[in-house]
Formats: C-alpha cells, sequence, structure tokens
C-alpha cells in the first residue's frame, strides 16, 4: 500500500512538473497562436543553468531564483530578434523557426556542457525524508509538489485577477481587437513568451536534482508536453494541470508493473484519448 | 501556354534528376557517401510528397524510417530474406505504419496534428527500445547482410561493391521519382495540392480530405521504408537512430532546406545536407547548429528552398538580360 502511495506521490510531483512545462506552452499558444517547438530546449538551458549555479556557488536556492529569470530573459531577445518575424508567416513556419532555434540551443549546451549528463544535489535543507507514521518520503520531492502547487496558484491568480492577465485572455480570444484598443500588442507577446518559457525553465531547475541533466532531454520534455496539451486540450490552464498529473502518474505508477514500459504508456495514454476524444479532456474544439 | 511550360519543365527535371545521379559518383570521393544522398533524397522526396503537396508537417518520418529499416533487416537475419523481398516488406511496413500514424494523426488539422505526429514519433522509439531482443535497443541491430539482386532466378550483380549498390539504389531511386511525378501530376495530386491550399474548400466540392490525406501518407510512408531497408543495407547496421526524432527532423530539415513542392528539390536538400554532414561531422562534432541557422535562414529569406533559389536567381538573370536588350534597343532608336 505505501509502495502505492509513494508512486502516487511520484506521479503528482512528476504532473506539477510536467504542468509547469505545459502550461507554458498552452499560454504562449494561446496568446501568440503558435507552438513553441524550442520549449524543451529551453527548459534545458534551466536544468543546466541550475547545475552551473549550484556547482558554483553550492546554493540551490539562488538557482531557483535566478535560473528562470535568464531563461525568460533569453526567451525575450529571442522572440524580439526572431520569432517576431515570422508572426505574419503560416503556422509551419513557426515550428520550423523555432525548430531550428531548438537545434541550436542542445547543440551549443552539448559544446558548452559536453555530451555526459550531469547530476545535481538536493539542497541542504532538503536532503532526507518526510516521515510520517510508517510512511517515509523524501523531503525534496514533496518540496517540489508544494512550491509547484504555489507556483500554479500564483498563476493563476496571474491570470485570472489582473490587468496583465485580462490582456492576455482577451488577446487569445481576439488579438485585433485588443491590440485596436490601445495595447501594445507586441510587447505582450513578447513578454507572454518571456513568461511561458520561463516556466519551462522554473520546471528545468526543479526536475534537475531529481532526474539529473542530460543534453537530450529537451527532446524528451517536448514529446510529453505536448502529450499533455494533446489530452487536455490546448490552451487551456485546467487542462494543462489535469493533462500533467495524468500523464505523470501513469507514468510513475507503470514503473512499478513494467518500467520499460512507463514511457511508453503515456503515448498508449495518448492515442486512447484521440481515439475516444479528438479534442481532449477540456479542449474547445 | 503556361501549361506547356510547365509539363516540359517537368521533363526537364526527370532528366536532370537522371544526371545528377550519373554524374554524382564521379564527383563524389565515394560510390558510399553518393549512395547515402540518394537514400536520404527518397526519404525527403516522400517527405515532400506530404509536405510540399499536401501541407502536412509530419514529425514521423523516422518511425517509417526505421520502421522499414528494422523489418527487412529482422527479415533478412531471422528468415533468409533476398533483397528484392526485403524491401517490399520494408514498403509495407513503411505503408502500414505511416497508415496507422497517419489515420489517428489526421484525425486532429493544423498545429494538434503536427504534435501528434511528434509524440508518435517518440513513441516508436521507445517501443524500439524497449524490444531489444529484436532491435538490438541501444547498440542496434549488427551485421545486417547485403543480398544479391535476382531477377527471375538469375543472380544480376552480388551488389558487394558500392558501385555495383549504388548502381542498384540509383535505380531505384529513378523509378519512385517517376512515381512520385506520376502521382503528383495525377487527379489524385492535384486534389492533394486543392487540400494543401484550402482544405475546406476542397472538403466542400466533395472530396473526402482524410482518404486522401491517408492515402499521402501511405505512399509516403512506403517509400520511406524502403530508405530505411536501403539505408541498413548500405551500413549493414541499423541503429536506434535511424527511428529517433532526430532522424524525422533532418528528413524534414533536408525537405524544407532543399525546397518544397519541387521534387528536384529534394535531391538538392538531402545532397547539401549529408555532404555538409560528411565533411564536418569528423572536425566539428557541433556542426548541426549550422543545420538550426541554415532553417531559420531558409524560412525567413528562402522559403521555396534552395531549388527556389535557384529558380528566382535564374528568374532574375532573366529579367536582367531581358531588360538589358530592352535598354539596348531603346538606346538604338533614341
Amino acid at each position: 500500500m505505501s509502495l502505492y502511495l509513494f508512486q502516487i506521490l511520484n506521479g503528482v510531483g512528476l504532473g506539477m512538473i510536467y504542468f509547469l512545462i505545459s502550461v507554458g506552452l498552452t499560454i504562449i499558444f494561446g496568446l501568440l497562436n503558435f507552438v513553441n517547438f524550442a520549449h524543451g530546449a529551453f527548459y534545458l538551458i534551466g536544468s543546466y543553468l541550475c547545475f552551473t549555479i549550484v556547482s558554483l556557488t553550492g546554493n540551490f536556492w539562488l538557482a531557483l531564483a535566478i535560473a528562470p529569470l535568464i531563461v525568460a530573459a533569453l526567451a525575450f531577445l529571442t522572440e524580439r530578434t526572431l520569432i517576431k518575424r515570422a508572426y505574419h508567416l503560416p503556422h509551419t513556419y513557426h515550428i520550423l523557426i523555432t525548430l531550428g532555434i531548438a537545434l541550436i540551443i542542445q547543440e551549443l549546451t552539448i559544446s558548452i556542457w559536453g555530451p555526459i549528463g550531469k547530476s545535481v544535489s538536493v539542497p541542504d535543507a532538503l536532503q532526507g525524508v518526510f516521515q510520517m507514521g510508517h510512511f517515509y518520503y523524501p523531503k525534496y520531492r514533496l518540496f517540489v509538489i508544494i512550491f509547484a502547487a504555489v507556483i500554479a496558484f500564483a498563476l493563476w491568480l496571474l491570470l485570472e485577477r489582473t490587468r496583465f492577465g485580462a490582456l492576455v485572455r482577451a488577446g487569445s480570444e481576439d488579438t485585433e481587437t485588443v491590440s485596436l484598443l490601445g495595447t501594445h500588442i507586441h510587447k505582450l507577446f513578447s513578454i507572454t513568451f518571456a513568461l511561458g518559457v520561463g516556466l519551462a525553465g522554473l520546471a528545468g531547475v526543479l526536475a534537475a536534482p531529481i532526474r539529473g541533466v542530460h543534453p537530450f532531454v529537451g527532446v524528451e520534455v517536448l514529446g510529453i508536453a505536448f502529450v499533455v496539451v494533446v489530452i487536455g486540450g490546448m490552451g487551456s490552464f485546467t487542462g494543462a494541470l489535469v493533462g500533467g498529473l495524468i500523464v505523470g502518474l501513469v507514468q510513475s505508477l507503470m514503473t512499478t508493473i513494467w518500467p520499460q514500459g512507463s514511457s511508453l504508456m503515456i503515448y498508449g495514454a495518448m492515442a486512447f484519448v484521440i481515439l475516444l476524444r479528438p479534442y481532449g479532456l477540456f479542449g474547445r474544439g | 501556354m503556361m501549361k506547356q511550360k510547365k509539363s516540359s519543365l517537368f521533363g526537364g527535371v526527370t532528366l536532370a534528376a537522371l544526371v545528377t545521379i550519373i554524374v554524382m559518383p564521379l564527383l563524389l570521393p565515394s560510390a558510399t557517401l553518393a549512395t547515402e544522398i540518394l537514400i536520404f533524397a527518397m526519404a525527403a522526396l516522400a517527405c515532400n510528397l506530404l509536405l510540399g503537396y499536401t501541407g502536412l508537417l509530419s514529425f514521423g518520418q523516422g518511425i517509417f524510417f526505421g520502421g522499414g529499416a528494422y523489418v527487412a533487416s529482422i527479415c533478412m537475419i531471422h528468415w533468409q530474406f533476398g533483397l528484392l523481398e526485403a524491401l517490399l516488406i520494408a514498403m509495407l511496413t513503411g505503408a502500414l505504419l505511416a497508415g496507422l500514424v497517419g489515420a489517428l494523426s489526421i484525425r486532429r488539422k493544423g498545429i494538434y496534428f503536427v504534435m501528434l505526429t511528434l509524440s508518435f514519433s517518440q513513441m516508436a522509439y521507445f517501443i524500439a527500445y524497449s524490444l531489444s531482443d529484436w532491435t538490438g535497443g541501444d547498440n542496434g541491430l549488427l551485421d545486417i547482410p547485403r543480398p544479391p539482386l535476382m531477377l527471375l532466378g538469375f543472380e544480376v550483380s552480388d551488389l558487394v561493391s558500392s558501385e555495383a549498390f549504388y548502381a542498384f539504389v540509383g535505380v531505384l531511386f529513378m523509378l519512385i521519382f517517376v512515381f512520385a511525378r506520376r502521382v503528383i501530376h495525377s487527379p489524385f495530386g492535384t486534389t492533394l495540392v486543392a487540400i494543401r491550399e484550402n482544405e475546406n474548400r476542397a472538403s466542400a466540392v466533395g472530396f473526402s480530405t482524410n482518404h486522401f490525406k491517408l492515402l499521402a501518407f501511405v505512399i509516403s510512408g512506403g517509400i520511406t521504408g524502403i530508405a530505411g531497408a536501403l539505408y541498413a543495407m548500405l551500413l549493414n547496421f541499423a541503429p536506434l537512430s535511424n527511428i529517433e526524432l532526430q532522424m524525422s527532423e533532418s528528413i524534414l530539415i533536408m525537405t524544407i532546406i532543399g525546397g518544397t513542392g519541387s521534387l528536384f528539390g529534394s535531391i538538392l536538400g538531402a545532397g547539401s545536407i549529408v555532404l555538409l554532414g560528411d565533411i564536418l561531422s569528423s572536425v566539428w562534432p557541433r556542426w548541426m547548429i549550422l543545420l538550426g541557422i541554415a532553417l531559420i535562414g531558409v524560412v525567413l529569406f528562402m522559403p521555396s528552398g534552395l531549388w527556389g533559389g535557384v529558380g528566382s536567381v535564374a528568374d532574375r538573370w532573366r529579367e536582367y538580360r531581358r531588360r538589358k536588350a530592352s535598354a539596348a534597343k531603346s538606346s538604338e532608336v533614341n
């Protein structure tokens, strides 16, 4: 029983990390109407920055605070210099541009940090396990669940309760009208892109002590984020949350039953959802 | 008049492909390199049928490439399949996989379609990885034979020398090239273009667009499967990277850099990237950065790819000549 509880908690933690990645993808898609194929690559930068900051200063909290901001700043620059030029093109071209960016980031990552994966140690304060009766659970993983939940709530507040959030949501419905009403739409685009990508960077930092960092994980992360948004429905905050948790739980529970097949099963789950509900669980068609 | 020009131009393209195939081994340092180019040109051609002519951006081409390579190799190793049987089974495998992936993916349009093909590509990778008894997993499938070419019970060639294998692949490539041209210029092909241009309209006119898209997928998968099997025979080895997402991306990038919507572009794209990789990969292992830059450059500045670039330079040259001629004429008049 406690084994299952353990795996369920693992799944929730994993699911929250997947949520952070996918919700960024979804926000960007909602407003800018394109899918960022470099999303996994920015996640990669986040986790490698975490590695570098931790190995230089030994301070994980610094990495948690700074790395996502650096990733967001890089995303901002990328949007300003490259992606902006493609908005008027059909969406095939957006994909190809971000694919090019992903390729460049991945290869640069390998040139800087080398092709072999690295590990990041868990911060001192969160070493060891949390005990409740006979149940033990690693403190760091518990922290990830709580921290990601706080971020998710803050993000929800940002999107639902602030002027910025209202603009993003309005822009997702009708970009032109928002622009006509006097909003500097391109600025909004850049900030939203930076926010969405920054969330992927944050996910990269949080995952680094659990899974280590590896240059080819960007592709895997992108694939998983796609599964999440296909299951949850694109452009939906709830969809990203539920989709992320489903994928995390499926993957984590499968590791107890059939370890090699755990990655496989999430794609199976996706195919299943596509057959039953082609527009995803929360998709609007 | 337009039509006539078009058909003669396309006749020229087949000729150009033939000349390229004949000249390529003479210019390149090895027939093996030339064979590799042709194999990837085949895969890019198949990708072009989807992307350039049907407007479907598929990240699943590696599934069909790797699938064809694995099944053909397994049949040759375990059941002593001959050359043509192995290629046939690779084609069927590619077509079947494409039918499956296509049938699920085309349930969604646009960006979702693209994401689905990418996810299935990841799925195929994990399947190949976990079936390591059959695929060799991370180590790849080793000792793949290259059976002799038998026709009607006679051995035409043992295909041992790389030149002989190149000739065989060249003939196969031409057959596929001509077949692809026939497909494109058939009513089926023009319907695909109609779907690319405006799917809603094509469907309103009464075409069942999903059937057309699925068939395009199946054809593309079949050709890609053959390419995968040939690649395994060329290397005598089927690495796991055949079925990785990176393979799908490479095929896609070759297609785009070469030029979508032109079959000859696929030869240019595959040729330039395979050559670039061959020259640079030993000197600079991170040469793929250049691919990323080239991809962005092509998208922003040369959307019709290398082939389109050649075309527009030729157009400008003609324009320049005409202007010069008319300037000369007008100065004469004055």
